[in-house]
């Protein structure tokens, strides 16, 4: 049997499937989307059921990827039950959708959630008038706690194993429309296609013109297709395809130039039916809901007193950043370092194992210099973008994300963004890494990608470390904070200008509208936070894993060949040496031009590689920035802090990229743009210092 | 009298009267819950001209002022009679 779990964004759909589903999950994602797709199987009274949690969504318009998705699922692999979930707390507007399903689904069943919140909001809930009222089965859950959970699935199941379908209400419509929906139901009656529908709901959409009526979708799981993507870097997950068999000419297209001549075009129906199911719904309402005190404040009311306010929200926005940043970027530093001893440690016992084998010295240099050093530096991110991960889901299921969206969204405007960008670009600051994936919650597919692409521009927490040890050797007492904050201020503008002109290149014509719930605040559970944490972790290493352990020993390979030579003779060497030509116009021996080749594995090497360079024995970065002040003018490595911050932070931040952007195109495309970007950002500094005169 | 949505002082509120312009926006709000007849309340402006925070049908929702600008409001004088029904 399949069933699918659809509702709200926030309704509590993931805690119950969770609860239901337990670690029997298969996360991936929707075919050419980038919305996550979560399947689940239960086994119940020798039954097997394919639970499927379908995105959180307000309508079954196509307004949304997460809109199209439901409704694509219901429409095309037709689920034998719909667990529709509604927020007890907020049920007017969660009705609306349920209405919508109603139309469309024969068999549903409503799972009445928050019912602890709606208590103490004063709302009380009279389940069986409100079964009475749609004629359809309620069953009451408080899913957070882990009621009625179980109930739900029996009712579902139930539901599914009836002879007959349910006939649920339907909402009636002025006369006028009845009218118009009778005339056009008649016509459709007479095709062979239109029975495989509610005859009713096709009438709506007909009437609608909505595109996907008379179209015929077959659905394929290519298993070879399937099992090839396995272990290709970015495996799209659990690949469900739609293919279109047919086209079916749906009578009714007079029917609708009659319409359209009287006025009633594809809007006017859209906001007529609209309109009469939200006054279905208060017309209805008062039979199962009453409201005791609606003025009395609620708890998300005295929160938001402070968490919005023009003057306390800022101050409490720093400091809840801070509480993250420390816990992802700081407090998780010593397990990453425990992380990367561990591989070195690994590797150590490796090579010696190898040594006693008499195994050739380049495989033991291969093991230890290339497979375990590239794979243990983007290993050592790993607890990071964990930690990170758990406070983004603790953020986002009690309802902070929101509000910080809600704050941050006059920043986001100037560049044309969404307020949701902010979060993201915020984090970039910590890592790349778990910027670009908390890319995430953004609703418009193009919205997203330009706050991806323009993610690597924002410098992470070692990079900074890298600059601020630059730029204490060469600037030193109160010049250093001057050059240390002309960058950032040049890194912000730069992000501004980006994302203005990324809008161009993706073609966002659409200023993305900024609509945004601002959901009632929760206690998230512990499941909630670390499944979702456990997936985005493990599904990070399982698709990084291969292309880093390939780029480790390309990189390996470049930097210690032909064997036995200094670092500038191999053919990493070489190629620095070749582009010093680009590096000559900025000011930048080939030193320079190697160190940032070999940055590009993981930029916090850089000074390392200079180390070597220059010929400084020293480990620190003070030393070694110092031994730099020699062969530089304050100009050139003011030159070379710009092209270090703007390009290519990482290289997981470019696999990362390409996993979340599932493009190939798009990547190259960013990884391009940074690379022309900071290139002629630096020219740009260093020609206009030599004219003001700077040395 | 006819206002902007976005013209509403905090703690104001209004009834929508329609909505200008069309396409997604405006179904966005539809599934929202903005349509005409229903009241609103704004709560508060984020500053620096920010997002206005609007209550509806007893939840929240965060809106720039530019969408705010298409809604058109009249006072809400049916406050009374909405009060009474959803007490009933
Ligand atoms: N108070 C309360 N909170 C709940 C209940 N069910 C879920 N939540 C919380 O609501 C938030 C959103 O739930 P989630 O399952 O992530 O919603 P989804 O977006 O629909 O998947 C989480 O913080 C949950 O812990 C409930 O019955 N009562």
């Amino acid at each position: 049997m399949k069933i699918a779990l659809v509702g709200n964004p926030n309704v509590g759909k993931s805690t119950v499937f969770n609860a239901l589903t337990g670690s029997n999950q298969q996360v991936g994602n929707w075919a050419g989307k980038t919305v996550e797709r979560k399947s689940g199987l239960i086994q119940r009274a020798n039954q097997e059921i394919e639970l499927i949690d379908l995105p959180g969504t307000y309508s079954l318009t196509a307004y949304s990827q997460e809109e199209i998705i439901t409704r694509e699922y219901i429409l095309r692999e037709k689920p034998d039950v719909v667990m529709a979930m509604v927020d007890a707390s907020n049920i007017e507007r969660n009705l609306y959708l349920v209405l919508q399903i109603l139309e469309l689904s024969p068999r549903v069943v409503i799972g009445l959630n928050m019912l602890d919140l709606a208590q103490t909001a004063g709302i009380t809930i009279r389940t069986s008038e409100l079964a009475a009222a749609l004629n359809v089965p309620v069953v009451e859950i408080v899913a957070a706690k882990g009621k009625g959970i179980e109930e739900f699935l029996t009712e579902a199941i139930r539901v599914g194993e009836l002879e007959q379908d349910l006939s649920p209400v339907e909402v009636s419509y002025p006369k006028e429309l009845e009218q118009k929906i009778q005339a056009m139901e008649d016509l459709l009656a007479k095709t062979k296609w239109a029975t495989r529908y509610p005859m009713r709901w096709l009438a709506l959409k007909r009437l609608e013109r909505d595109p996907e009526i008379g179209q015929e979708w077959k659905i394929s799981t290519s298993q070879s297709r399937k099992s090839k993507s396995k272990d290709s870097c970015c495996d799209p997950g659990d690949v469900v395809n739609y293919e279109l068999l047919e086209t079916v000419v749906l009578p009714g297209d007079d029917l609708l130039q009659t319409y359209e001549a009287e006025g009633w075009s594809k809007d006017h129906f859209e906001m007529a039916f609209a309109d009469a199911k939200y006054k279905y719904i208060s017309h209805i309402l008062p039979r199962f809901r009453t409201h005791e005190n609606p003025a009395k404040p609620t708890w998300t009311d005295l929160l938001d007193r402070w968490v919005l306010s023009p003057i306390w929200g800022y101050p409490i926005m720093f400091a809840v950043l801070a509480v993250v940043f420390w816990g992802s970027f700081v407090a998780s530093a010593p397990i990453g370092d425990a992380v990367s001893q561990g591989m070195a440690w690994t590797a150590d016992v490796l090579v010696g194992l190898l040594r006693w084998g008499h195994v050739p010295d380049f495989v033991q240099s291969l093991v230890r210099d290339g497979i375990f050093a590239g794979v243990g530096a983007v290993l050592a991110f790993v607890p990071q973008i964990a930690i990170f991960f758990a406070f983004f889901s603790f953020m986002q299921d009690s309802g902070y994300l929101a509000r910080a969206a809600f704050l941050g969204d006059r920043f986001m405007q100037l560049m044309g963004l969404h307020g949701k960008s902010f979060f993201s670009l915020v984090s970039g600051f910590g890592c790349n890494v778990p910027g670009i994936m908390a890319t995430r919650t953004l609703e418009d597919p193009k919205d997203r990608l330009i706050t991806m692409l323009i993610n690597p521009l924002i410098p992470c927490v070692p990079r900074l470390g890298v600059m601020s040890a630059v730029v204490a050797a060469f600037f030193p007492g109160s010049r250093g904070s001057v050059v240390m904050l002309s960058l950032l201020f040049l890194s912000m503008i730069l992000v501004m200008f980006s994302a203005l002109f990324l809008r161009r290149v993706v073609k966002q014509t659409e200023r993305s509208a900024f609509v945004m719930e601002l959901p009632l605040y929760h206690i998230p559970t512990m499941r909630n936070v670390l499944i979702p944490t456990w997936h985005k972790t493990y599904s990070f290493l399982k698709r990084a894993w291969t292309f880093i352990l390939v780029a480790s020993i390309v990189v390996w390979v470049l930097s210690s060949y032909p064997q036995g030579v200094p670092m500038n003779e191999t053919w990493a060497g070489d190629m620095g040496g070749w582009l010093s030509f680009i590096g000559r116009p900025l000011g930048f021996d080939w030193r320079i031009m190697v160190a940032i080749v070999f940055g590009f594995t993981a930029k916090e090497t850089t000074l390392s590689t200079l180390g070597i360079l220059y010929g400084v024995a020293a480990d620190a970065s003070q030393s070694i920035a110092q031994a730099m002040t020699g062969a530089m003018t304050p100009l050139r490595a003011f030159t070379f802090l710009v092209v270090y911050m703007l390009y290519i932070p990482c290289l997981a931040s470019v696999v990362t990229t390409y996993k979340e952007s599932g493009s190939l195109g798009w990547t190259s495309f960013g990884v391009a743009y940074n690379l022309i970007l900071s290139f002629v950002m630096g020219w740009i500094v260093f020609h206009g210092g030599m004219l003001l005169g700077f040395q | 009298m006819k206002r902007l949505l976005g013209d509403l002082k905090p703690g104001e509120r209004a009834c929508v009267e329609h909505i200008e312009g069309g396409g997604a926006l405006r179904r966005r709000m539809m599934d929202m819950g903005i349509v005409p007849g229903v009241e609103l309340e704004v709560v508060r402006r984020a500053p620096w001209g920010g997002p206005l925070q609007v209550r509806l049908k007893g939840y929240y929702l965060a809106m720039r002022r530019g969408e705010c600008a298409k809604i058109i409001v009249t006072e809400a004088h049916q406050e009374h009679r909405e009060h009474l029904l959803a007490s009933r």
